[in-house]
């Protein structure tokens, strides 16, 4: 049972991380926020499924839906503030400035559902929500948890679908091309903003997900569950695995939760200092991190550059008078055919660049765009 | 009325403090690009080995801050050649994230050594004292005062030194101070070093004057010290020290007239708000549209 848990918390985690790196990985923007979407999930989750507090305990709302509704409900919620979080930061920040911005507004979070006891019970958090479901579905208790790792690994294949169907798409390849350089994209016609909101919502949806996973994986939850330092873990997970790769992130949280922290797990702890051990194991990650970002910023599972199927974009012609501007060039400069078509086909080949990574210099996926 | 004063009394006591440590940021910020969010381990760093060798020096404060500020600028000098060197030529965002990593690293081997219990200082904190309108401890006082000293300080050095002069050509363009001859990357792990003595002396200061700390001392001041360099304008040193004021002043008085565990909520909403309308600090009338890293 002991591995059924870790499996388990493994999977959540890795949904998570799927909606994470189409923020970090696809737009290119460095969110420390996002472990907030994961707590208000988990907490919108407790709140709507558990029923009404009894004092001393507070929390807001009180309903006692089914957990499934609940979660769908949560999902919705976190989407809902990420909604307006994304409106305000996406707008203009970016790059360093959108770090610090996030780390402000999840710090002035944390510490708000840390202090403010009648929103979700202050640092005492919310609980009681224990295998639900179980005695509808007549199952054991440790059936359960087998049949909660299924489903979790189920929604988790799901989401690699999904994700992987999106990141091959058209819009996937425009957040690439916003991630390398917002100005050539925006040039090209991209709604930057848009596109860079599109993408917020959905990760922060999927942490919502996880983040109602993960209020049955624990069953209860307070601000001790989500420091900042546990979002540095999943973005060392995403560097260990390969950004922007699916595959290579599902991979590496894998990989950092199951073999790295259950290895280190045995790590010895004098008696007297029992916090020794799990200290190491936070050098260790941190370690991991920044030597990934030094030696190996591409991850085990190198991102793959977007494939575009339709036919060769130098061959069409581009719409309307952009589309006529070659032949008119050749025109006045005289030339023949055959400089137009070689005028053409530069077109083509500059908005392939900036749709896709195909001209791409090698590595550049793992850099940040637009923070010259 | 009195209550008030009071509060601006704290409130200038914390704004010492705050900035002496966001001095530090923003000059290393502007000689060298890089935000440095292991700049919070500076500043744990100077407080536990001032707290190691306390007994050593007899409880003497002034060898205590002394001993802080070369531990902080023992660790930019190794933060610098171990890790910012090498990210040279990455993206900002890139060597925030490696910082990030280091500031996991070194607040954990701190807590390996030193235990994740709290310690604290036997410096004894003086009696109240009134001066003008405000009443501040002994320590309090000493803070302040050496906060000045050290501003006056760096203005001197800034604007009188041929180092001084060199920290400004570099902050303004790497490339042309490197062409007209002066060494930059010298100059850049000089001031990485003086930033660490800095912050170090910060963290002494600061572990002091709250009393018990733990390995998490300078993790959480980091915020705040963004917050009053932002409020500044990163990578200004003179308009930082005004940030410091407004942001020790603004969590003073927000805490003591709303609930004292909401001052540092106010504070991150305030770097927040400065973020979206004044990221380039309220000293600026011309705000940019779109801020770049």
């Amino acid at each position: 049972m002991y591995w059924v848990s870790v499996v388990t918390e493994a999977g959540v985690i890795a949904i998570l991380a799927l909606g994470l790196d189409v923020v970090w990985g696809w737009t290119g923007d460095f969110d420390l926020a996002f472990y907030g979407y994961l707590a208000l999930g988990s907490y919108f989750t407790f709140v709507l499924s558990i029923g009404k507090p009894v004092p001393p305990v507070q929390y807001i709302i009180g309903w006692r839906l089914p957990v499934l509704a609940a979660i769908a409900l949560a999902v919705v919620a976190v989407v809902c503030v990420a909604a307006v979080v994304g409106a305000i930061a996406l707008r203009n920040l970016r790059g360093i400035y959108f770090a610090i911005t996030t780390l402000g507004a999840v710090s002035a979070l944390y510490l708000l559902v840390e202090n403010y006891t009648p929103l979700f019970n202050g640092y005492n958090g919310v609980y009681g929500l224990i295998n639900p479901g179980q005695s509808a579905l007549n199952l054991t208790y440790d059936g359960y948890r087998i049949a909660f790792l299924v489903v979790v690994l189920v929604l988790l294949l799901l989401a690699y679908l999904l994700v992987q169907r999106l990141s091959r798409s058209p819009f996937g390849r425009m957040l690439r091309s916003v991630r390398e350089d917002e100005r050539a994209a925006a040039a090209y016609g991209r709604p930057v903003f848009s596109a860079k909101y599109r993408a917020y919502l959905f990760g922060a949806a999927l942490a919502g997900l996880a983040g109602g996973l993960f209020a049955i994986f624990i069953s209860a939850f307070n601000t001790g569950a989500w420091s900042p330092q546990e979002l540095l873990v999943v973005y060392a997970a995403i560097l260990v695995g390969g950004r922007g790769n699916p595959r290579g992130v599902i991979v590496g949280v894998f990989v950092v939760y199951i073999g790295f922290i259950e290895l280190t797990r045995y790590l010895p702890s004098p008696a007297s200092r029992p916090e020794f051990g799990p200290a190491l194991r936070q050098v260790l990650i941190g370690l991991m991190l920044v030597l990934m970002l030094k030696f190996r910023p591409e991850g085990i599972f190198r991102e793959r550059p977007g494939v575009d199927r339709g036919p060769r974009p130098a061959g069409r012609p581009l719409p309307g008078r952009i589309g006529a501007l070659p032949s008119l060039i050749a025109a006045r400069a005289g030339g023949g055919p055959a400089q137009a078509r070689a005028a053409s086909a530069s077109a083509g080949d500059a908005r392939s660049a900036g749709l896709g990574r195909d001209g791409a210099p090698e590595g550049t996926g793992c850099e940040d765009g637009g923070s010259g | 009325m009195t209550t008030f004063l009071v509060t601006v009394g704290v409130g200038l006591a914390t704004a010492a403090i705050l900035a002496l440590s966001a001095v530090a940021f923003t000059l290393q910020y502007a000689v060298s690009r890089v935000v440095n969010f292991a700049h919070g381990e500076f500043l744990t760093i100077g407080a536990y080995v001032a707290y190691s060798t306390q007994a050593a020096f007899h409880q003497n404060v002034a060898v205590g801050a002394v001993v802080a500020a070369a531990a902080g600028a023992a660790a930019g000098l190794v933060l610098n050649i171990a890790v910012i060197e090498r990210f040279r030529g990455r993206t900002a965002i890139t060597v925030l994230i490696a910082t990030l990593g280091v500031a996991l690293i070194a607040e954990n081997v701190l807590e390996m050594i030193y235990g994740a219990a709290n310690v604290s200082y036997g410096y004894p904190q003086g009696g109240l004292h009134h001066v003008g309108p405000f009443l501040w401890t002994t320590s309090d006082i000493e803070v302040i005062v050496a906060a000045l000293a050290v501003a006056g300080l760096i203005y001197l050095l800034l604007q009188r030194t041929r180092f001084g002069k060199a920290i400004r050509a570099v902050s303004q363009d790497r490339a042309l101070a490197q062409v007209s001859g002066i060494p930059a990357r010298r100059i850049i792990l000089q001031t990485w070093i003086l930033a660490g003595a800095v912050a170090g002396f910060a963290g002494f200061a600061l572990a002091d004057t709250v009393g018990t700390f733990g390995p998490l001392l300078g993790f959480n001041f980091l915020l705040l010290t963004i917050t009053a360099t932002v409020a500044g304008g990163l990578g200004r040193p003179y308009g930082t020290l005004g940030g410091a004021l407004i942001v020790g002043l603004v969590i003073q008085i927000a805490g003591t007239y709303t609930d004292s565990a909401y001052e540092l909520v106010f504070a991150f909403l305030l770097l927040v708000v400065l973020m979206l309308f004044r990221p380039n600090g309220v000293f600026v009338r011309r705000s940019a549209v779109a801020v770049r890293a």
